[in-house]
């Protein structure tokens, strides 16, 4: 193993071999292998994505290519709460951008960034298909509709108390 | 495979049946611009240069990917095309982060290859150095003393801390190359039987001469002086540019089989309209030899003298009468020169009169200082108001104190008189070096521009007089320095080949991609202080003409050369990209935006990546998994933001690239380089 | 009786599942009361919805349900008596909504069970299908797909049949595919999603009887990942069909085979073009591949490939079940049958709205979608999304007709429709499609990769007050550029919106460029602030409210914005009750 393999943190990988058992040998199943790898990881550690490589019988950059090419895809662990702000057109429309940067500036953070704390990580997503809820945001799945910035920053402001009460 | 039969631009083609028509069009001589393609790979069609337009279809197609089908008709560059393809070359220059050649080239009036001969320099071999100076320079030894060289000015070293001494440098190489035993001698072109005279031996005239020359032509040189030289030889004083060193590199000139006359002044000795006859072209470069006026009361005293005219005589062995004070006039080099050669010539007291402050002194640094040391007295923001005299000599110097006002269009804060303040300052000698015209007398055939120097065609470089060309101080932007004379005797001496030959002349400058850069880039790099030169103390200089400086070290100049940070392209010959970009005007600035993260690195075995430089064709990533098998390369990111990226985890991949290079190879620009 | 509640995507954001458990925990141990789930209805204004059947009749359809109705809803079943749940029925006007559709894709949305094969059977579901391999060849398929004159609904709207006919014809023997292209990309659209949602054997159906009709052996559906619920019940779908042998071997006793699956998209929109979609199914980055092969000729792992989209196949069972002659007889000259939008925006009735080409934008708008909220102008409505552009509001009466709408410099599209109002700006709209565009170009062709990014950078400095003179040009050039270099689809159409806006809006750019002033008061930066100092009370309120601390002033004394600490959120022009803030 040479240097840039030696960084890498060591997960966990047997927890992958059902993953590859089931679809290492058919071919064109890389980016379902990475979504599968995603649900187990939260993320793509990076020397699974380098024992995926092996597996598959890809050369290490191809699965990086295809792993970084895809907006599913994350290299970094997230936060415990994963807050997805649409930008679709609908939201946009009715103000999207102002809870977008409510939300950014009472976080500290820039989408795809996570919070000091590990808490939160910010993401924009294309569209959650709630249009007429419009504007959007999707905390860990659970849609929040019609928000102002202030409703938005209220909702954080919720799970950061309970967060804190824990 | 059937034969089958298309016309692109006019010309009837036969191809294969299901061959491109990229290929088939460059099969039959002619090429359409692209980046993307290789033919031994999978097509990609990506950098959309090859767009054509296909008789009868409504888009345009990419010549790349597009099987050529019997009897199309095909147009590779018509206005449409050619503006698809300007705006793909202006999209991808406004990412391209680069500099095709290095700042020091680009900002060298004569565009010598600086990087070049540094690196020649720093390899030891200083003949090989002097040969690549003097395909721009033939007086390298003389220049590389002189030259307030604008090339340092723009040394990207300085970002890190200090600029490439890289005049001394250019003398260095040149004064052992003169002293070798076998020096440089350029190789000469069969006679053509064209005869050139050029009136003026200066830098301008010698330069012209010595490429005139070595294009075969035969070359006369007249010159009103008693030596050859010019301003070099009677305006620069003995002590920065030694008369023996300057004689030795117009030898080397005249050895070549320049004819050399002094003593000849047109229009006197010799008719202009003679010397026309007599030859198939005439440069002029006669220089600006007459000192501009103060214009302030008091000009015609005896005692007042100009700048160039006081150096003039100097280097004609003179020794001048100027009393025990002189004030010189100016705060440009030849003011320095001047006050410098009054403290040689015995003076006890030298003032500088300067109406601005020394950081807008156009005069080097070096030399403001340098005088200081040898006892000139600077009178900063002070203006002659009068020049009083008694008995017709000059007695003192009415100066009108003066302050910085607003910029001025050059920049520079403009002096403003302070109201009702003089002041009085007894003076000998008053030197005023505020500049120097061209004389035409003797060429009252040749139209001048408004401000009196000689009109001559930027591009053509000839005057209004058929066969007859100018350069140098005497023309056009009139007095400047050596090696911007040279630039254009340069230009001139290439225009006159070309008018003899009657063929036409383009002197389009090139399209060039250039980096910006600030001290931040360069923030982790090791600072390598700038080679010091040997000096002679103020003491021991300040009475003698003996020169001032004693020359780098031979391992000095080693150790400079290799500060260098070889800023220029290594693949600028041959790069694709900046071909196709100066095929057609573009202006890839009107694009300008973020670009991509530039850094350079060496994770490949054997390369270098420069990733500033990617124009994402992806052929180095095709032809690592396509022919090479390995797929150490990829893309990573999508949209703009991608970028190409190696990613392997075993040693054995990294022994494959030492031999492979086939990525190296392919680059069509210089991002990827091969380093030993 | 039976309580069926509307529990697609939106309904579910909207609290569907929070009514669920309140009306389950309100049931007695043992009580025989059923309570049945459908998917989307498309009234996504009137969310979440709760339908009382009797039977396949409805009964009552209650709309704005909420936890605390749970109790009415429940007492009413019980007792038959609906006078307790009057105040959440649906209005006679809101009725009108659905009452103006005309719905063959969306027939089965919100009225059957998606997670039933049976109750897709019990509405007719399959029968097209065992029509189609027991009584027609695959010619007469495509005849018949001929003869309605279904095109694309994707947004291209090449025609159906033809396709078919290729795929059908690349080969006789050996390996084809059929596949579904459910990446649903555009950012103001879920007709799709809600397709499979809803009626998920209505998908699988349709693609049944493509994959008859050009051969296909095996059927891949491409989904976002975004659309868990489409992908859970497109599973159990496939899963019942398996068991009932729709699908798999020898399908209802014929030599007639096919299998089927479901690949999640990751996230890219470039993979809603076929070629990008086929590498992203094969494993890879999404780049679009060069054209040709065509996919009926190499597609999916190099074999013939068919490529539709959802709507497209969702039409499909209703046509072999009525005729194609049928289907053309809606419709214009040249777009036939019926397609389905997603309204949105502005609107006051937003949803999914299935009308037969050839009614007016103005009657999507108004007549179906009710106009615009808040008694408010509107000013453009914007098709196709990234990919198309904005329509004003003086050609509303622009047929839906493929051609009809392109003469607009927009398109058909896939669906997304869009409402704006005055209060939109339309620079901040072509700037959000190109920022949306700029981040999913693949990055292949230069053109697209560095062209939409520099249309970005130019319309955010011209949004943010730093636009120069000749900004419009150089955005038109571009355009044009962008255009002719791009390989796929999404570069040869990211200049629409820039396009349209400009053609139709060029004020706006001028507005901003030369007097930095954004007409439509959305562009923060060009925005300011200030207090009326006679409207003003001294009321604080503004002051308490503003998150910059920007506003000064003494208690019933006129109060102060302070320009430079202002960051135009615009809280103190909602907050203030005497209309003392004005903002310029």
């Amino acid at each position: 193993m040479n240097e840039c393999r030696k960084n890498i943190p060591q997960s966990n990988l047997e927890s992958l071999e059902s993953v590859l058992a089931e679809y290492a040998a058919i071919p064109g199943s890389l980016i379902t292998i990475l979504q599968k790898t995603q649900e187990i990881y939260g993320y793509l550690p990076k020397d699974a994505v380098y024992h995926i490589a092996e597996r598959v019988g890809a050369a290490p950059a191809e699965v990086m290519g295809v792993a970084t090419f895809y907006s599913q895809f994350r290299l970094v662990p997230i936060g415990r709460y994963l807050i997805q702000i649409c930008r679709g057109t609908a939201c946009h429309v009715n103000g999207s951008e102002r809870v977008a940067a409510a939300v950014s500036e009472y976080l500290g953070i820039k989408s795809g960034e996570t919070t000091d704390d590990g808490l939160f990580t910010l993401e924009n997503v294309a569209c959650l298909g709630c249009c007429s809820l419009a504007p959007v945001i999707m905390i860990n799945g659970e849609a929040y509709g019609n928000l102002t910035p202030e409703k938005a920053v209220s909702v954080l402001e919720n799970l950061r108390e309970k967060e804190g009460a824990l | 495979m059937g034969e089958i039969k298309i016309t692109v631009n006019g010309k009837e083609m036969i191809g294969k049946s299901g061959d491109t028509i990229l290929n088939i069009a460059a099969e039959n001589g002619i090429e359409i611009p692209n980046l993307c393609y290789n033919k031994n790979l999978k097509i990609y069609g990506a950098c959309g240069l090859c767009l054509v337009e296909i008789e009868g279809a409504a888009k345009l197609f990419r010549a790349c990917a597009t099987a050529a089908e019997n009897g199309m008709v095909i147009k590779t560059d018509t206005e449409r095309v050619r503006r698809a393809r300007k705006v793909a070359l202006e999209l991808i220059m406004s990412d391209h982060f680069g500099d095709c050649k290095a700042p020091c080239h680009l900002n060298c009036p004569a565009h010598t290859d600086i990087q070049g001969y540094l690196k020649q320099i720093a390899l030891g071999n200083d003949k090989e150095a002097v040969r690549i100076i003097k395909e721009k320079i033939p007086i390298p030894a003389s220049i590389g003393r002189i030259c307030p060289h604008p090339c340092e000015s723009h040394c990207r070293r300085r970002l890190v801390e200090e600029p490439l001494s890289i005049a001394y440098l250019k003398a260095f190489a040149a004064d052992n190359d003169l002293a070798s035993e076998d020096p440089y001698k350029p190789a000469k072109a069969k006679p053509t039987g064209k005869k050139i005279s050029i009136i003026g031996g200066g830098p301008a005239g010698l330069s012209a001469a010595y490429y005139l020359c070595l294009g075969g032509h035969s070359v006369t040189v007249y010159d009103a002086m008693p030596e050859m030289g010019g301003m070099l030889r009677y305006g620069i004083p003995e002590y920065r540019l030694p008369k023996a060193v300057l004689r030795k590199e117009i030898s080397a000139i005249e050895e070549l089989g320049v004819v050399m006359k002094n003593g000849i002044k047109i229009g006197k000795d010799i008719g202009f309209d003679e010397i026309r006859a007599d030859f198939d072209a005439v440069l002029i470069a006669a220089g600006a030899w007459s000192s501009s006026k103060i214009g302030c009361k008091g000009e015609e005293l005896n005692g007042v003298i100009g700048g160039i005219d006081f150096l003039r005589k100097v280097n004609l062995g003179e020794i001048p009468d100027i009393g025990k004070s002189v004030a010189v006039i100016g705060g440009g080099n030849t003011a320095m020169d001047a006050c410098r050669t009054a403290i040689r010539c015995g003076a006890e007291k030298v003032y500088v009169i300067y109406r601005r402050t020394r950081a807008e002194a156009p005069a080097e640094d070096i030399e403001i200082e340098e005088a200081i040391e040898e006892g000139v007295e600077f009178r900063f923001l002070t203006n002659p108001a009068e020049i009083i005299g008694e008995n017709g000599k000059v007695k003192a110097l009415k100066l009108q104190v003066m302050e910085l006002g607003e910029p001025d269009a050059s920049g520079r804060r403009k002096p403003v008189p302070v109201e009702g303040k003089f002041e009085i300052l007894e003076a000998d000698t008053v030197i005023s070096a505020i500049g120097q015209k061209y004389d035409g007398t003797g060429f009252d055939s040749v139209a001048l521009t408004d401000r009196g120097t000689i009109f001559a065609d930027e591009n053509s470089c000839m005057t209004n007089l058929e066969g007859v060309f100018a350069a140098g101080d005497a023309t056009n932007g009139g007095a400047s320095i050596a090696i911007k004379a040279i630039a254009e005797a340069n230009l001139a001496a290439k225009a006159m080949e070309a008018y003899l030959d009657g063929l036409p002349v383009d002197f389009k400058k090139p399209y060039y991609s250039e980096k910006k850069m600030t001290e931040k880039d360069f923030a982790d790099k090791e600072k390598i202080p700038r080679a010091k030169m040997p000096v002679k103390s103020p003491e021991a200089r300040k009475r003698n003409f003996d020169s001032v400086i004693d020359g780098f070290t031979d391992e000095q100049a080693r150790a400079e050369a290799k500060r260098c940070l070889e800023c220029g392209c290594h693949d600028y010959p041959d790069c694709r990209l900046i071909r196709y970009a100066n095929e057609r005007p573009i202006e890839p600035q009107r694009f300008a935006g973020e670009i991509h993260e530039s850094f350079v690195e060496r994770k490949l075995v054997s390369i270098e990546r420069d990733q500033g430089k990617c124009i994402l064709c992806n052929l180095c990533v095709r032809t690592c998994s396509e022919e090479a098998k390995k797929g150490i390369l990829g893309l990573v990111g999508r949209g703009f933001k991608t970028v190409i990226k190696p990613e392997f985890d075993d040693s054995n991949t990294t022994e494959f690239c030492k031999t492979c290079r086939r990525c190296a190879d392919i680059c069509p620009t210089g991002a990827l380089e091969i380093i030993e | 009786m039976r309580i069926v509640i509307g529990e697609g995507s939106c309904g579910i954001a909207a609290g569907a599942s929070k009514i669920r458990s309140a009306i389950e925990n309100l049931l007695c141990k043992g009580e025989n009361l059923s309570i049945g789930t459908t998917g989307c209805i498309g009234m996504c204004f009137l969310e979440p919805i709760v339908d009382i059947y009797e039977g396949k009749k409805l009964l009552k359809r209650l709309v704005k349900v909420g936890e605390k109705d749970a109790k009415a809803i429940v007492d009413a079943v019980r007792t038959g008596d609906f006078s307790g749940v009057d105040y959440i029925t649906i209005s006679a006007e809101d009725e009108q909504f659905l009452e103006k559709q005309t719905r063959i894709a969306l027939r089965h949305c919100g009225i059957i069970d998606p997670t039933s094969i049976e109750d897709y059977c019990a509405f007719g579901g399959y029968g097209a299908f065992e029509k189609t391999i027991k009584t027609m060849t695959p010619e007469e398929v495509i005849e018949e797909i001929k003869i309605s004159g279904l095109a694309g609904r994707g947004g291209a709207g090449f025609p159906t049949w033809f396709k078919w006919n290729a795929a059908k014809n690349s080969r006789t023997e050996g390996k084809k595919y059929l596949i579904c292209n459910a990446d649903e990309g555009d950012p103001g659209a879920f007709m799709d999603r809600a397709v499979i949602e809803s009626d998920p054997h209505g998908l699988i159906e349709g693609m049944l009887i493509g994959a008859y009709a050009i051969g296909a052996a095996e059927m891949t559906v491409y989904v976002r990942a975004e659309y868990p619920l489409a992908i859970k019940h497109l599973e159990e779908a496939i899963k019942q069909a398996k068991n009932h042998n729709l699908l798999g071997e020898n399908i209802l006793g014929t030599d007639f085979s096919c299998e089927m699956s479901i690949k999640a998209g990751a996230g890219a929109f470039v993979c809603g073009e076929e070629t990008a979609l086929i590498e992203s199914l094969e494993g890879r980055r999404g780049m679009p591949r060069l054209k040709p092969p065509f996919p009926a000729q190499s597609g999916y792992m190099g074999e013939p490939s068919n490529i539709n989209n959802v709507e497209t196949f969702a039409n499909v069972p209703w046509i072999i079940e009525k005729g194609g002659a049928a289907f053309a007889a809606m419709g214009t000259e040249n777009s036939k049958g019926t397609k389905v939008f997603a309204l949105t925006g502005k609107i006051k009735k937003g949803g999914l709205v299935e009308i037969p080409m050839g009614k007016t934008l103005r009657e999507v708008i108004f007549e179906i979608g009710g106009g615009i909220r808040e008694g408010k102008k509107i000013k453009a409505v914007q098709l196709g999304g990234p990919s198309g552009g904005c329509i004003p509001a003086e050609l509303l009466d622009t047929v839906i007709d493929y051609n009809a709408l392109a003469q607009t410099g927009a398109i058909m599209g896939s669906g997304g429709m869009v409402v704006m109002d005055e209060s939109t700006c339309m620079v901040g709209m072509a700037k959000f499609f190109l920022d949306f565009t700029a981040n999913e170009s693949c990055g292949k062709c230069v053109h697209c990769r560095i062209g939409t990014k520099r249309m970005q950078e130019i319309l955010t400095r011209i949004v943010k007050g730093e636009g120069r003179k000749g900004d419009v040009e150089l955005l038109e050039e571009l355009c044009e550029a962008v255009k002719e270099g791009s390989l796929c689809g999404l570069g040869q159409t990211a200049p629409n919106p820039v396009l349209t806006t400009i053609r139709y809006f060029r004020n706006e750019y001028d507005a901003h460029i030369n007097e930095k002033r954004c007409p439509a008061k959305e562009c923060s930066a060009l925005l300011t602030y200030s207090v009326d100092a006679k409207k003003c009370v001294g009321c604080t309120l503004c002051a308490r409210k503003c998150p910059a601390k920007a506003i000064s002033g003494e208690i019933k004394k006129p109060h102060f914005i302070n320009q430079a600490i202002c960051i135009k959120c615009g809280q103190c022009e909602k907050s203030c009750r005497f209309g003392a803030i004005s903002v310029r």
